[in-house]
This record gives structure tokens, C-alpha cells and sequence, in this order.
């Protein structure tokens, strides 16, 4: 399995709209968007906008960085629902 | 013998009963007699736990207090925000282990009063164990409108409701006018009230704010389009039944 991103913009209807895709091979698994100044100490942060599948949570985690982030989907396809113990930034 | 401000303390129960319900002279002076323990906590303290058995009721005289149980990962739901004249954990009387937990939101000043001493009121005034068991029924229904809000309303509906609901709460009991009251939750817990993510509920106060329906600054949730917010979040407040229905 390997991930691979596709910028996009989300209709958030919130400033939060430079977003990504997340492809597990050639299956959408999640939406993440970026969040804007609006979030104050967390703009910046990748939100879990949306998580198909085993990565549907209902805490939706935010991310430091985009690496985080596709750390964390990966660790969740592979099954390790350990990872979830240890969601950062939420 | 009952001090001049325990009684005073037991005019905030008064006072909330009689939001929802009358009281004769005699009634009313019974609830003012109920003997109590004031105490003053701190923010985010709890009062009493999940499996806990207590032997008292906790009045809240000052302050705000929330209901919650924790699942794993840290998950958090909130079931209700209280404020003043509420006694949140009434079914301690008669369902002896706590199946979740009471909290403090703010620095709250609360009165315990004995599990023995509200079954000897009700025992002897049974009115007024049916006007709390009035106030139970109450509970249940804002427990269904919670949940219509959180299995069938958007992130933007249940907010606007939230907003409504503890303003009309207050005002029943002289804690709020002008559309205008106090509102010390952070956004996390309405998150967790709501069933929404902290980026959610950013996202929805942003909106509210920019649409010109509210201005919530300094823990001072201000309406400026109640119409508008009640039509926004289908709010109608028949099930808060209040026996003398605030204007709104």
C-alpha cells in the first residue's frame, strides 16, 4: 500500500479550504484540511476533515504537519488501532 | 436551627422550582428549612463520580456544573449543562449508584443536602415530590432534544440550540436578560456536549458571529437575532416547560 496526496479545495464554508486527497493506492481513505488563522494556536494544523473506513473516528484528530498525518492513516490501514491511543494534537 | 444563609440558599431551589411549578406558603417554607452543607469548589472539580453511592443531593447555589462520562481514548460526552437552582444528581435519592459523573464547569458554590432530609420533605409533602419529579420529567425532555440535536441536526443547529436553551434556562431563573447571559464553557466542552470536534464548533461560533446573530466575548454569550436563532436551530421551547413561559 502506498499513500499518495491531491491538493484540492474544500467548501468548507469556514477560510479553512487548502486541503488534500489521501489515496491508499487508488482507494480515497480521508480528506484533510488545513486549518486557517481562524483556529489561533492550531492554524496551520491538518485537520482529519474526513476518514473513510478504518479511519473514521469520532474525535477527528488534527496534525502538525502533513507526514504526521499520513503516519497516522497508515499505522490505522495497517490495523494497529493501538495508534489510536496515541492520536496527537487533539 | 437554620442560619439566615442556609435558608438563603435554598431560595435559589425556590426559585428554580418555581420556574416550572407553585408552591403553597407552607411548601415553600418546607424546601427553605432542608438542612444543608454549602461548600465552594474549584473549576473542573468533580462532586460526585460514576459508581459512587452517595447519601446527599448537590444544590448548585452559584457557578456551572455539567453532567459526563469518559470512555476510552479520553472520549468525552457531556450529557447537560446546570446552573444555579439545579440539583443535577435528584436521582441519587432513588438510583443509588451514580452511572456518570458530576463536575464543576466554573468556581461553583454548591449545597449538599441529606438523602434523608428530601425523602422526609417529599414523605411529608407529597406536592412537592411530585413538583420534583416535575423537574425530573423536565430533564428527560431536554435529554430528548439533546438528542434530536446530536443524531439528526447540523453542527450549526445544535450550537444555535445549545445558545437558546441555557439563555431561556437562565432567564427562567434571574441569571439572564436582554438576551444577554453568561456562557463559561470553553469549546471543548461543547464539543463534547454536541457531539462536535473543536474545529467544528470554531468553525460554527465564526459563522454565528459573522452573520451578526451573536457576540460571544469574555464568557458573555449576547443574541442579537433571537428570531433568527430559533429558526436557524428549530428551537421551540415547549419542552423546557416553564409554568410561566420566558418571554424569549
Amino acid at each position: 500500500m502506498s499513500l499518495h496526496l491531491q491538493r484540492v479545495r474544500v467548501a468548507t464554508t469556514s477560510p479553512d479550504t487548502e486541503s488534500r486527497l489521501v489515496f491508499a493506492d487508488d482507494f480515497l481513505v480521508a480528506v484533510l484540511v488545513q486549518l486557517s488563522d481562524d483556529h489561533e494556536d492550531d492554524a496551520g494544523m491538518w485537520f482529519l476533515e474526513v476518514g473513510f473506513g478504518r479511519l473514521d473516528h469520532p474525535m477527528p484528530p488534527k496534525f502538525a504537519n502533513l507526514d504526521e498525518a499520513q503516519d497516522w492513516i497508515e499505522q490505522r490501514l495497517a490495523g494497529n488501532q493501538a495508534s489510536s491511543t496515541a492520536i496527537p494534537a487533539l | 436551627m437554620t442560619s439566615a444563609s442556609d435558608i438563603h440558599s435554598k431560595t435559589v431551589l425556590v426559585r428554580k422550582l418555581e420556574s416550572i411549578a407553585t408552591f403553597s406558603d407552607e411548601e415553600r417554607q418546607a424546601i427553605l428549612s432542608l438542612p444543608s452543607q454549602t461548600r465552594v469548589l474549584k473549576p473542573g472539580q468533580d462532586i460526585v463520580r460514576d459508581g459512587d453511592t452517595p447519601s446527599q443531593c448537590c444544590l448548585i447555589l452559584d457557578g456551572w456544573a455539567y453532567r459526563y462520562k469518559v470512555l476510552g481514548e479520553g472520549r468525552r460526552q457531556i450529557f447537560s449543562f446546570h446552573i444555579a437552582g439545579d440539583i443535577p444528581d435528584l436521582q441519587s435519592l432513588h438510583l443509588h449508584t451514580m452511572d456518570h459523573t458530576l463536575a464543576t464547569v466554573t468556581e461553583a458554590t454548591v449545597a449538599f443536602i441529606p438523602h434523608q432530609s428530601m425523602r422526609e420533605l417529599t414523605m411529608r409533602y407529597p406536592s412537592v415530590g411530585a413538583v420534583l419529579w416535575r423537574d425530573t420529567l423536565v430533564d428527560a425532555a431536554i435529554f430528548r432534544e439533546w438528542m434530536i440535536g446530536i443524531g439528526r441536526k447540523s453542527a450549526f443547529g445544535r450550537i444555535a440550540h445549545l445558545f437558546c436553551e441555557m439563555y431561556l434556562k437562565l432567564e427562567s431563573v434571574g441569571l439572564a436578560s436582554d438576551h444577554r447571559c453568561p456562557l463559561p464553557m470553553t469549546q471543548v466542552d461543547i464539543g463534547d456536549a454536541l457531539g462536535l470536534s473543536n474545529v467544528h464548533v470554531n468553525r460554527v461560533l465564526q459563522e454565528l458571529r459573522g452573520k451578526g446573530l451573536i457576540t460571544l466575548r469574555s464568557n458573555t454569550l449576547v443574541i442579537h437575532a433571537w428570531d433568527e436563532m430559533i429558526q436557524a436551530s428549530e428551537f421551540d421551547p415547549t419542552y423546557l416547560h416553564f409554568e410561566q413561559r420566558a418571554a424569549g
